[in-house]
């Protein structure tokens, strides 16, 4: 019997030896390796099998047929995670109402979003694209790797947890930008009676449904019952409060971010972040307490009134006090640039170079429920990597390559040496063309 | 009174003509095509052959010794023609006459003045249709004897309409009408939804909604005491059908991302989908193995597209040759679809278009049957049409040479046994001298008197169109050439509800307008001269 | 007695001299022990810098520290000049979402007559962030119209705005035209006639030129009609009489081109501002001898084929081909970054040392300044800064700022709310 079980215990095991799909294998030689959660190896190599990191150790000998990079001289760090964008999507906000759980940015994905490329020119492997802002209660997002080349259903990260874009403040009001059509709410305690009234409404609608199970089970009613309407808004909702989905919501304000947490313990449902969280220094200590965490920009303030007070110490300030603090770019532009926008975080804020680090690495991958995939790099984890000439928290850093599951998607060797043969076969024709002419 | 007088004549005078002329007539007729090479696109071609029409229908074809030609038979000598079955064109938006929009007067910042709920799941496009001889006749020229008109605006477009071209009448033209419920992946204005992601949910919830209407209709049929009374909802009700008993429903793709988007629809909902549009279908084909695919031929890369965003010359090449290579690539991944004409503004587009994508790689005799026998399989009439068979209707072509050859013209068309003459093209055309444009007015001198006209005239290069008003009535200029200053053109004039052709031929100046119409059996003179447009 | 009122005296005498030179400490200042990097000249290590009345009075290893000098210890410090913005609108712009806090935009075609400078708020919260920062200096233009107005320099501290004027105006400020770029997803708008806009723009500096010629003419002669007043020619004399130099923004390389071109022809003294497209015609730039100011290294380059990193490389494309060059924030709320755009041309192959010229000794030249600011030399106005680093990296933290020789606060809005929520329990 024993002998039996053995080998088909091993059989299974094989079983869950992940492979990914689009993951290949690679390994990266003698770069200083910052893995992010276990310190720092000056002189190392990473060896990635199947798109799953198989060792990081030194003096590790390429394995028949796996391609090397060589690292000499480089730093090599996780990919950068972004957890809040807007890119790889073909619409925005579904503005027509104040209320739209039910819409996903997954019917409108986009996988030839230049932006994608955008993404990779800056070491970013993975981001958190989302519904925008201008309801208090507008949709459902996705996490997405940044496989450019690839279609935007091999993109889609299905680890990730299920999130759901709330909004407070000056943009669910509508009051920073002219509208030819104003809709309930327009002040700030509107927009927190609109989500309670919503959520009302998904509890009762819950309560409608449970019933309609229940009395159909019992024998006396059945046959003539008609089913409530299914309603993808209230599903949407119900999900919420199921815990099926989590709440990430834009806010800036301490009070309004602090009402919000006062509606998800009257609901019952969980808030994975809030987005933007200018004024977050100022409730650091009930977001540590609550274990709520935030997603924000380094130093972009004072472009409205709400952000008036959004000062550059708030990340490095909230981390001290043991909130769990990300750094996002919401832009397409930003993208490129989120190590350098964690670096600020050790003049503003006091930071070392691995806190400022995790920042754009581990602490997002945390929010978006990926950590074990992603955000370090460990045995196990995705090899996603984005490899930097300088240290990744220096000014003068420039990311070099970025790998996802092993593949590499971004080379910037390469694309000069591109550029250079297509520059090339560009002045020949020109050449030829001015010689026809004479 | 002496206009009166004129009238009165000049109406009888043309009633005469109507009995006599003979540009086209109507089913009753018999034909014997003889002496063609004969392709019927679902058996092997016959080198030298007889089709046989009569009331319609093609009532036999084979080769010529083999077939007895009936007593009562016109003979169509067709000696060094190929005939073909009529083609389908499975997605056209033309034919519709939609009310005349006002450009969006919209100022900034201010509302949007209409509010379009993009839901007419119940909207019959027959209802709509205003078929032009014009339209009619470019697509006669091409050799296109059907058309399936799909309704343009909105989410839940509509339910399209089957039609062959034989005339002028609507009804006479349907051949199965609600063939299909159209939906397109575009958005409402002024209401939800806002963005094609509200887009979705809204057809999905429409799609739980007709499930939970049709259940709670059943339950209350079944027996409805102490059942609360359904509401009627029109929407609902016609969506029933493409919901629950699998009626075709057509999604109009525009990208690749449309289509996956359908598939997925198609997928959740268990619908009996096709996908049309689809100018970059190829790119997704591994997904395409079994949704039947209408393929759009024209070449603009989707705003989404790559192709489109990394500079112009990539743009350049996507129009001209990686778009146009579409429907070959389709091919060779063993992809069965339909080339339409969605997106394309005018029918001799299509001829082109087709051309170019058979020049890109598409192999002839597949763009034939994707213009023959696969629609009519798609849209499940193939019983009665997409090939030239026994029984099936008489939708024949007769073409000068190879079918979609660069010199080959299409020399007569046959739609539900109606026959039409395509007039040929002229021969050498000069460059036009001037614009004809705008507004003229004068007299038609005919041996019984003179009647006054005006005419409004459209120029594009060498093609002239535009109408004639008179007392008659409003009449289309259609197949009007300028070349240099000699102008031609043809009024199809509707008289006591026949038309008849009347041909003109003349000289054009920056004023003046002066030549001869003919008839069958008579002429008359025109002069027009130009009416000043109020300073500009 | 004698004794009594001799030791009085000499107590009096002493008592003056210690007040006098009590004055005196302010206005004298040694940092000492910092490395020096004067920018124009070589490194100096574990130096000493004396301030005296605002002025570097001397620099060097073994200076002579004179008594009454108030010495700062700056070992383990590096000494940099003050750094110049090239472009932003500090004091200009408080909110941007709020109309009633953006004073650089004005509504017309031409508008000459406008200066930046007097719009000046100098409480603005930016000021102090950039300051802190390092930046001593900045250009405050204003932006938007073809002829937007006249641009000053003014030093990151003061009372009033007259406090902060080092040079009004510094440049008139003018928006080369161009064909519209085209939107993404969107078809180009129909092209503009850039050209006609060209001529229209010449018009104007033609008449500028003979409403000059004409008042010079009637001056001479009274019989002459004296022409009226005009507004907006008044203020383009000193452009084209080549006076007052033009700062024209202009991006991609066909318009490069047309501008020198253009400046050439109206013989005025240019600068170029923005130039993302430069290193197309970097060569063009650089025989026509024009000075650039880049536009904030966040933009995205204006088209896909100038590669993503079009205009990150832009700054070594031209300093190669021997353009001068400085760097812009192009902001208020974030105009403390500029260091960060230096740096960033650097990570793309710009010489460090080039990078750091970019924001101290180039815009003192080019704006004319350089006799008064730019490097640390002797004779020029102590703007100084102290930092425990490289001032272009991102982890290093300003421990001091010397404006015209007298060191600045520190605290900002950001150090303010810190201080304020720290005392949270």
């Amino acid at each position: 019997m024993k002998k039996k079980i053995i080998p088909i215990f091993l059989g299974f095991s094989l079983l869950f030896i992940p492979v990914l799909a689009s993951g290949q294998n690679l390994l990266i030689k003698n770069g200083t390796i910052l893995t992010v959660t276990k310190g720092t190896i000056p002189r190392g190599d990473i060896l990635i099998i199947n798109g799953i990191i198989k060792k990081i150790g030194e003096n590790i000998e390429a394995p028949e047929g796996v391609k090397t990079v060589d690292a000499s001289g480089k730093y090599v760090v996780a990919g950068i995670i972004d957890s809040h964008t807007h890119i790889a999507i073909t619409a925005g906000n579904e503005s027509s109402e104040a209320i739209t759980p039910e819409v996903s940015v997954r019917d409108v994905l986009n996988a030839e979003d230049t932006a994608i490329y955008t993404a990779l020119s800056g070491g970013v492997t993975m981001v958190h694209t989302m519904h925008g802002s201008g309801n208090p209660i507008g949709g459902q997002n996705i996490v997405l790797k940044m496989k450019w080349g690839l279609s935007a259903e091999e993109m889609i990260v299905h680890e990730a947890y299920r999130t759901l874009k709330f909004a407070l403040g000056e943009n669910p009001k509508q009051s920073n930008f002219f509208t030819a059509t104003p809709r309930y709410p327009q002040s700030r305690m509107g927009v927190n009676a609109i989500i309670r009234r919503e959520l009302l409404k998904a509890k009762n609608y819950k309560e409608q449904w449970d019933r309609y199970l229940k009395a159909k089970k019992s024998k006396k009613s059945a046959k003539n019952l008609i089913p409530p309407r299914k309603n993808l808004r209230m599903e949407a909702l119900a999900d919420l409060l199921r815990g099926k989905m989590l709440a990430r919501c834009h806010s800036y304000r301490a009070d309004e971010t602090l009402e919000f947490i006062n509606l998800s313990k009257e609901f019952g449902f969980k808030i994975a972040c809030f987005e933007h969280a200018s004024e977050a220094f100022k409730i650091a200590k009930e977001l540590a307490e609550e274990g709520i965490g935030t997603s924000v920009f380094l130093d972009s303030w004072a472009y409205k009134i709400e952000a008036y007070e959004g000062i550059a110490y708030s990340a490095g300030f909230c981390t001290k006090k043991g909130v769990l603090v990300s750094i996002n770019s919401d832009s397409s532009e930003r993208i490129r640039r989120l190590f350098n926008d964690a670096a600020k975080s050790m003049k503003y804020g006091g930071l070392t170079e691995e806190e400022a680090l995790k920042l754009v690495t581990i602490n997002p991958a945390i929010q978006l429920g990926v950590e074990k995939i992603a955000g370090s790099l460990e045995v196990g984890k995705h090899g996603d990597i984005a490899i930097f000439n300088e240290h990744p928290m220096s000014a003068y850093t420039r990311c070099d390559m970025t790998i996802i599951e092993g593949k590499i998607y971004f080379d910037r060797a390469q694309y000069l040496k591109e550029r250079e043969e297509e520059e090339k076969k560009k002045a020949e024709k020109e050449k030829k063309k001015k010689g026809e002419k004479k | 009174m002496k206009t009166k007088k004129f009238l009165v004549l000049f109406y009888f005078f043309l009633a005469f003509l109507i009995l006599v002329s003979s540009s086209s007539t109507y089913a009753g007729s018999v034909y014997a095509i003889v002496n063609c090479k004969v392709v019927p696109v679902a058996s092997s071609a016959i080198d030298k052959g007889v089709i046989i029409i009569r009331d319609g229908l093609i009532v036999s074809l084979g080769p010529s010794e083999k077939i007895v030609i009936p007593e009562d038979a016109e003979v169509i000598e067709a000696e060094g023609l190929i005939a073909y079955p009529g083609l389908i064109d499975a997605h056209t938006n033309l034919f519709l006459e939609l009310p005349k929009e006002e450009p969006a007067q919209r100022q900034r910042g201010m509302a949007p003045q209409e509010k379009e709920t993009g839901r007419y799941s119940d909207l019959t496009v027959f209802k709509l249709l205003k078929p032009k001889k014009t339209t009619i006749g470019s697509y006669h020229k091409i050799g296109v004897t059907t058309v399936l008109v799909a309704p343009k605006k909105g989410i839940f477009a509509g339910q399209s309409v089957l039609l062959n071209l034989n005339g002028e009448k609507a009804e006479a033209m349907v051949v199965k009408n609600s063939v299909a419920l159209q939906i397109n992946f575009t958005r409402a204005r002024g209401v939800y939804p806002a963005t094609v992601m509200g887009t979705m949910a809204l057809l999905r919830q429409s799609f739980l909604d007709a499930k939970h209407y049709h259940s709670h209709k059943s339950l209350y049929a079944s027996s409805s005491k102490g059942i609360k009374r359904p509401e009627y909802d029109p929407f609902l009700e016609a969506l029933v059908p493409f919901i629950l008993e699998r009626k075709p429903i057509i999604f109009t793709c525009n990208n690749q991302e449309d289509i996956k988007r359908a598939l997925r629809l198609i997928d959740e909902f268990k619908l009996n989908g096709f996908l049309s549009g689809a100018n970059e279908a190829w790119r997704v084909a591994d997904y395409l193995k079994k949704t039947p695919l209408f393929v759009s031929l024209h070449f603009k890369p989707p705003i989404t597209s790559i192709y489109v965003n990394k500079g112009e010359e990539l743009k350049e090449k996507a129009e001209k040759e990686i778009y146009p290579a579409n429907a070959s690539n389709l091919y060779k991944s063993g992809i069965r679809f339909a080339l339409t004409s969605y997106g394309l503004t005018k029918a001799s587009d299509y001829l082109k278009n087709i051309q170019k994508a058979i020049k890109a790689g598409l192999p002839k005799e597949e763009a034939l049957k994707a213009v023959t026998i696969h629609p009519a399989q798609f849209l499940g009439v193939n019983n009665i049409m997409g090939s030239l068979s026994e029984g099936k209707i008489a939708n024949v072509i007769l073409t000068s040479g190879e079918i979609f050859e660069e010199k080959t013209r299409v020399k007569r068309i046959f739609v539900d046994g109606v026959m039409f003459k395509i007039k040929k093209p002229p021969e050498k055309v000069k460059a036009p001298a001037l614009n004809l444009a705008g507004k003229w007015e004068g007299t038609v001198i005919s041996p019984m008197g003179e009647l006054d006209v005006t005419m409004e005239l459209e120029q594009e290069e060498n093609e002239i169109l535009g109408t004639i008003t008179s007392n008659f009535g409003i009449w289309e200029i259609s197949d009007g050439i300028l070349s240099g200053n000699d102008l031609t053109f043809t009024i199809s004039a509707t008289i006591m509800g026949e038309s008849i052709d009347m041909e003109f031929s003349g000289k054009a100046e920056e004023d003046l307008i002066e030549g001869t119409f003919s008839f069958s059996s008579g002429s008359a003179e025109i002069r027009v001269t130009r009416v000043p447009t109020s300073g500009f | 007695m004698i004794k009594r009122t001799v030791t009085f005296t000499v107590f009096l005498i002493l008592a003056f001299t210690f007040s006098f030179s009590q004055e005196t400490n302010a206005n004298l200042i040694a940092i000492k022990g910092a490395t020096i990097i004067p920018v124009v000249g070589e490194d100096i290590s574990e130096g000493i810098i004396l301030i005296k009345d605002g002025l570097i009075e001397d620099l060097g290893k073994d200076i002579n520290i004179p008594q009454g000098a108030k010495v700062i210890d700056a070992k383990g410090l590096f000494a940099y000049p003050g750094m110049i913005d090239g472009l932003c609108y500090l004091g200009l712009s408080e909110i941007s979402a709020l109309r009633s806090t953006i004073d650089y935009r004005e509504i017309g075609k031409v508008n000459s007559q406008l200066k930046a400078v007097e719009a000046l708020r100098p409480d603005s919260v930016h000021i102090p962030i950039a300051r802190a920062n390092g930046i001593t200096a900045a250009l405050v233009v204003p932006s938007g119209s073809l002829i937007a107005g006249q641009s000053g320099l003014i030093r990151l501290v003061g009372w009033t705005p007259e406090d902060m004027i080092i040079k009004s105006p510094v440049a008139m400020h003018i928006s080369f035209p161009s064909v519209p770029r085209r939107r993404r997803g969107r078809e180009a708008e129909p092209r503009e006639e850039p050209s006609k806009r060209v001529e229209e723009l010449k018009k104007i500096l033609n008449e500028a030129r003979y409403y000059e010629k004409r008042k010079e003419a009637a001056k001479k002669n009274l019989l002459l009609t004296y022409p009226d007043f005009d507004e907006g020619l008044e203020f383009l004399v000193p452009v084209v009489k080549g006076e007052l130099p033009v700062m024209i923004s202009v991006h991609m390389d066909k318009d490069i081109k047309a501008a020198i071109k253009f400046v050439q022809d109206e013989k005025l003294k240019p600068i170029f501002f923005g130039v993302e497209q430069g290193w197309k015609v970097a060569e063009d730039i650089k025989k026509a001898g024009i000075p650039v100011i880049f536009s904030s290294l966040n933009n995205m380059p204006p088209k896909w084929e100038d590669g993503y990193d079009g205009v990150y490389r832009n700054a070594t494309v031209l300093h190669k081909a021997g353009v001068k060059f400085a760097f812009s924030s192009q902001s208020s709320s974030l105009a403390k970054d500029l260091p960060v755009h230096a740096a960033k041309a650097a990570a793309f192959g710009l010489d460090r040392k080039e990078a750091l010229k970019g924001v101290t000794i180039n815009p003192a030249e080019i704006f004319g300044v350089d006799h008064l600011m730019g490097s640390l030399e002797k004779g020029k106005v102590a703007n100084i800064v102290l930092a425990d680093g490289d001032i272009l990296e991102l982890r290093t933290n300003i421990k001091h700022v010397f404006i015209d020789g007298k060191e600045v606060d520190l605290s900002n809005k950001y150090t303010e709310l810190l201080e304020k929520f720290k005392k949270r329990k």
